[in-house]
């Protein structure tokens, strides 16, 4: 018996891993996603493990090469959308992005800007990112989109002299400043940790 | 990846993928050999391993090898690669005799 849950958690990577997790010790396995459904079966309880991943900054080729090398190495791997979009051909442009993957439309990265990676559950630790150096880079890669639209937000608050545009522009700034952190506390690790 | 190419030093993470790839193999063998011969000490993350792969390809000292017929992609050393792991080698074969001269004692 499936179940399906309707849920949209955006740009809250951790909560919408949290949430999968709890699913999980209940019992539930996830089995299918779309834009905001989730359908889990049932399994025994705290058998799976998951992760959330950002993959938004990835070059197509690459996120789809990813996501089959995960897949290789043995976890069950579903790509997901990061924001509700559902209109036809469109393009989006993502200068934050590497090189190549800078132009999302609906048939590429579009709407697969993450992942959600999920382990059988086997007494060891599920970190898919375990040196410093690549955490950085990682939680680097979070926080380039919204300061982007940080950034953007700021300048036509500016030019168009209207307030509210910058007003509008702290609310990416939250994130910007939890992954700036992230990044900071693990430079600061580096230094004083030898790899 | 951080590696000091120029003075020879490896960080352990690339010496061990290095060292697997003696033999050729895919993803999931990588981090098993990895996790055996540190005895669990070292737990590799699958996005680090993949991105420490795509580094080394980038660098030459590994290739992926093997028929793409569906089967998992393999990897494999390069020669240059090989000259890599040699002088990490003797780098790290010289810093243990100055090791054990000044701590003493032979290390088995």
């Amino acid at each position: 018996m499936s179940k399906k849950y309707y849920r949209f958690f955006g740009g809250l990577l951790q909560k919408q891993e949290e949430w999968l997790n709890k699913m999980a010790e209940q019992g539930y396995r996830l089995i299918r996603v779309d834009k905001m459904m989730y359908e889990f079966e049932e399994c025994n309880p705290d058998r799976a493990e998951y992760r959330v991943e950002y993959i938004g900054s990835k070059f197509q080729n690459d996120s789809q090469e990813y996501f089959q090398f995960l897949e290789d190495m043995g976890y069950r791997v579903f790509f997901k959308n990061i924001n509700l979009n559902y209109s036809i051909g469109k393009v989006r442009y993502r200068p934050w992005a590497e090189k190549g993957g800078r132009i999302a439309t609906n048939n590429t990265a579009f709407n697969k800007e993450l992942l959600i990676v999920e382990k059988e559950k086997d007494g060891k630790p599920f970190e898919l990112h375990t040196s410093f150096e690549d955490k950085i880079q990682y939680y680097e890669s979070l926080r380039k989109p919204y300061a982007m639209y940080f950034v953007v937000f700021l300048l036509i608050g500016v030019l168009t002299k209207i307030p509210l545009f910058s007003l509008l522009g702290l609310i990416p700034l939250v994130p910007v400043l939890i992954y700036h952190h992230q990044v900071r506390a693990l430079k600061k690790e580096v230094m004083s940790k030898e790899w | 990846m951080r590696d000091n190419t120029k003075g020879g030093a490896l960080t352990e993470v690339t010496f061990f993928i290095l060292l697997a790839l003696y033999t050729p193999k895919h993803g999931y063998a990588i981090m098993q050999f990895i996790e055996k011969e540190t005895k669990g000490r070292l737990l590799l993350g699958a996005g680090t391993l993949y991105g420490a792969l795509n580094t080394l390809q980038e660098k030459g000292w590994i290739v992926p090898c093997g028929a793409s017929d569906g089967r998992k992609k393999e990897y494999q050393i390069t020669e240059d690669g090989k000259a890599v792991a040699r002088t990490e080698l003797e780098r790290l074969h010289s810093l243990v005799i100055t090791a054990e001269r000044i701590i003493g004692g032979k290390y088995e």
